[in-house]
């Protein structure tokens, strides 16, 4: 069944509409707002959902000249995402209401949120390069704004930079993968992504064909790492920790870092080959293993779950990079699961930190007693992010094992790594699964104060989707026939039944599960140790850091650019003709150079001979003007200049401008003796160096200005221009002027003249400013 | 196109860069104003420039009929404006010039910094 346009526009719309009525809502519903957001991303859900089932593309165009369209492609799969965005949105508004209770900014905060679920809802939906370009920039400006919502602070600044420099410089390598796909669709689809996927064959033949295919890969695959914080563009993502804990919940968990994901399996049936399953099963699983790694030595448990989701989302890339049915399906099952059990532990992070006070893990202990809600929904959602059966998670990481452990089967040789680097990650997940989970379990240090029950507004979205995580975990086929399905069904190259459930035999993926339950368990209670090794080999260098190495670049741009600014930008008047003049110049000739323009036959006799004499005239007092001993003789042979000017306009059938030049020139001259006569003579030292120096760049100037001539000029026994003949044409029926000059300037383009009429005024008055304010007094 | 009336345009671009370049702010000016003249010959050079005479003229003979072919009256629109706003930008400079004097003491460019 086609799905509906206007459906799919109003969920894309509703939310930035709402975004612009924020500051208007805020100043009648104040910290109820979030409700307000709620609301709307619950319309947004309701919208989405009535969709369900449909499949099909809708579009309206956009840019009708380039091709482009706002085409939205609604499958499976953009279904999944979306509803994920504004499923997790409304419970991330809901739970903002109480969490953002006294803070400031509040009016840019929802906005920002608002506009942000729009783009998601947009990236998901979009079957449009430029489109998915389009919402995909717009998230990472979402982004940027909301972690760096308190500007008061360094560190949020520090880090909403570094998210934003990171992500949109992916984002440029995208747009370059999607120009590279534009470029050998030009003709046939240009930007349209849907016609892409239904010839996905042809158009690999023609990437191929003209060598551009691993290009785009690796190019797409940049940012898809950038956006989903893939190694080693993962350290954006601890950073963007400080945002406030609903924000981390909703952007850094469950949508925004997910995008990359989406991405890479939208384009999956477009790209599947060798080379994909090399990069994205290598980096997916090699993201998995760092971000457990480094989750397993966070002290900080917000920075864990951060750690955790970069880790995750090599999991979904690592699915996503196998080519069996069983990669897809554990990529776009685990995106579903992931996003329910860690919205869910963000947000109990989150009321740890509002009803403890820290997040510091080693302080943090034995809190089941006071918050035992929050430590149920802990449960589900830790061990959920463990994969132990039978909670949800387990049901994708089955996937991916089963997936890994076919690709090291059917390869062989050095694939064998897949499946056991794949175990390995898993086991470090289970480790700091179980620290995180020892926050409320355990003893309960000493220092920690009295901790109050937290509100229902808490602690309830956070139970929304534990429990919505409970029921997959029961029912894990009826998430897969709702959604899951369809979604892996858009990403995978054919279609494949999906089954998800416990194993009833003993197959090597079951294996695999085991070895990682028990290894995790019995890792755990050495989980110090196994930290410290962790620590020493992240220490060895500072150049292993990626943050680091950003530093370090960010420090080199900048002094860079304070150097090219000394060099461009120092206040000297010479410096910039210099440059704007120098750099006209050459790329100008460069231009002709490369465009390999044939001289035009050239004459040296086609301009009357007492036109060439007032021209050479014109130039002896141009040399005259520039070096001429005295401020008095200069502006004499300046206005020689001028006069020889008005004398080849005569010649040149131009009589209005002689008369014109004419007038200007003896009030120039008047205005120049006027105002010489208050200035001192000056004297100075001219160095040979200096005048070989500046007389270079001239030199460079005249002869491009010389070839500029020579190749553009028109010649006199060319045609007349058409717009030329327009107003001769029109000069007496339309004009009523035989002087087709003067008709242009007061009729045909008469604003224009009423424009420099202007600013001949402003010139005049701001003459007059200057010379009085300083006999007034006005000083500075 | 004629090697003249480009050899034109060059010597006077390149003298205006040259006072452009120099260190008396007056001396500036005055490549402003060559600089201007220079770009005024350009434009005409660009539109064409044929043999004078009374036929090109852009100036019809009467308000008949038939329009004969003329120089080009677009480009002489352009320069027309391009002369009176120039103008008033070298009168505008000029009282800079003045006013920067007797604000900084000096006429060197190089020392205002």
């Amino acid at each position: 069944m086609e799905p509906e346009l206007q459906v799919i526009f109003a969920s894309v719309l509703l939310p930035f509409v709402a975004a612009i009525a924020t500051p208007l809502a805020y100043r009648v519903l104040g910290e109820r707002t979030g409700y307000g957001g709620a609301a709307v991303a619950l319309a947004c859900f309701g919208l989405v959902a009535s969709q369900i089932g449909r499949e099909g593309t809708v579009a309206v165009p956009w840019v009708p000249s380039l091709e482009i369209a706002m085409r939205f492609r609604v499958d499976g799969w953009a279904l999944l995402f979306a509803l994920l965005a504004s499923g997790v949105g409304v419970l991330v508004f809901a739970y903002s209401a109480a969490y953002m209770h006294g803070e400031d900014n509040l009016a840019r905060y929802y906005a920002t949120l608002l506009a942000f679920m729009g783009s998601i809802i947009g990236v998901a939906f979009a079957a449009d390069l430029a489109a998915l370009f389009l919402f995909w920039e717009l998230t990472s400006v979402c982004s940027f704004v909301l972690i760096g919502h308190n500007t008061e602070e360094d560190a949020a600044r520090y880090s909403a930079r570094m998210a934003m420099v990171v992500t949109v410089g992916g984002g440029l390598c995208l747009l370059a993968g999607f120009l590279l796909l534009a470029v050998v669709t030009d003709g046939a689809a240009t930007f349209d992504l849907a016609w892409m996927l239904a010839n996905d064959e042809a158009v690999r033949t023609a990437l191929r064909e003209q060598g551009l295919f691993v290009p785009a890969l690796v190019l797409i695959g940049v940012a898809a790492a950038a956006k989903s914080a893939q190694v080693p563009l993962h350290f954006w993502l601890p950073n963007a920790m400080v945002a406030p804990t609903p924000v981390s919940a909703f952007l850094h968990s469950a949508t925004m870092v997910k995008v990359g994901v989406y991405v890479l399996g939208r384009l999956r049936p477009l790209f599947l080959g060798v080379e994909w399953t090399l990069l994205f099963a290598t980096l997916g699983l090699a993201t998995m293993t760092v971000g457990a790694a480094l989750a397993v030595i966070a002290s900080d448990i917000k920075r864990l779950l951060a750690y955790s989701t970069a880790s995750h989302l090599g999991l979904m890339v690592a699915g996503f990079g196998f080519r069996s049915a069983a990669g897809a399906e554990a990529g776009a099952f685990h995106l579903l699961n992931h996003a329910l059990f860690k919205a869910a532990l963000f947000l109990v992070a989150g009321v740890v930190a509002h009803e403890v006070g820290t997040r510091h893990l080693p302080n943090l202990g034995g809190l089941w007693r006071d918050l035992p809600v929050t430590a149920a929904v802990t449960v589900v959602a830790a061990l959920s992010m463990a994969g132990i059966p039978p909670f949800n998670g387990f049901y994708s990481k089955e996937l991916l094992f089963e997936a890994a452990y076919e690709a090291g089967h059917s390869a062989g040789g050095l694939a064998w790594a897949y499946p056991v680097v794949a175990v390995l990650a898993s086991v470090l997940t289970v480790v700091y699964s179980l620290r995180f989970l020892s926050i409320f379990f355990g003893d309960r240090p000493s220092g920690l104060p009295s901790v109050h029950r937290a509100p229902v507004a808490l602690v309830g979205p956070p139970a929304v989707l534990a429990a919505l995580a409970a029921v997959v975990s029961v029912t894990p086929e009826t998430a897969v026939d709702v959604v899951v399905q369809a979604a892996a069904d858009a990403t995978a190259a054919e279609a494949h039944e999906m089954h998800a459930g416990l194993p009833s035999h003993l197959t090597p993926p079951v294996l695999m599960s085991a070895v990682t339950v028990v290894g995790g368990v019995a890792a755990y209670p050495y989980s110090d140790r196994l930290g410290r090794g962790i620590e020493a080999v992240v220490n060895v260098r500072d150049a292993l850091r990626p943050t680091h190495l950003y530093d370090q670049s960010l420090t080199a741009v900048e002094l860079g650019s304070s150097f090219t600014a000394s060099r461009v930008h120092n206040g000297l008047l010479r410096t910039y003709v210099v440059w704007c003049l120098g750099t006209a110049s050459g790329l100008s000739l460069l231009g002709y150079a490369t465009a390999a323009v044939q001289w035009p036959a050239m004459s040296v006799f086609d301009v009357p001979l007492a036109m060439t004499l007032v021209l050479v005239v014109a130039l002896v007092a141009g040399v005259a003007v520039s070096v001429a001993p005295s401020h008095v003789a200069g502006v004499l042979t300046l206005s020689i200049l001028g006069f020889m000017v008005a004398i080849f306009y005569i010649m040149a059938s131009a009589p209005d401008l002689a008369l014109t030049q004419l007038v200007v020139e003896t009030l120039v001259l008047l205005i120049f003796l006027l105002v010489l006569e208050e200035l001192p003579a000056y004297y100075a030292d001219v160095k040979r160096f200096v005048v070989a120096r500046d007389a270079a760049l001239s030199l460079l100037v005249g002869v491009t200005a010389f070839v500029t001539v020579l190749l553009a000029g028109r010649r006199a026994d060319d045609e007349q221009t058409a717009v030329a003949g327009y107003y001769a044409e029109k000069a007496v029926p339309e004009g009523g002027g035989t002087n087709i000059v003067n008709v242009i300037l007061v009729d045909f383009r008469g604003f224009d003249t009423l424009g420099e009429i202007f600013v001949v005024t402003i010139a005049a008055i701001s003459v007059l400013v200057l010379i009085t304010m300083r006999n007034r007094g006005e000083r500075r | 196109m004629s090697v003249v009336l480009a050899a034109a345009v060059g010597g006077l671009f390149a003298l205006g860069t040259f006072l452009l370049l120099r260190r008396d702010l007056v001396r500036v000016v005055w490549g402003v104003a060559v600089v201007s003249q220079a770009a005024n010959v350009y434009l005409i050079a660009m539109g064409g420039v044929s043999e004078g005479g009374n036929s090109v003229v852009p100036v019809l003979s009467g308000h008949g009929e038939s329009v004969p072919e003329t120089a080009d009256p677009l480009v002489q629109a352009l320069v027309l404006t391009a002369i009176v706003i120039s103008f008033g930008t070298t009168a505008f400079a000029l009282a800079l010039t003045y006013r920067a004097y007797q604000e900084n003491e000096t006429m060197d460019v190089q020392e205002w910094q």
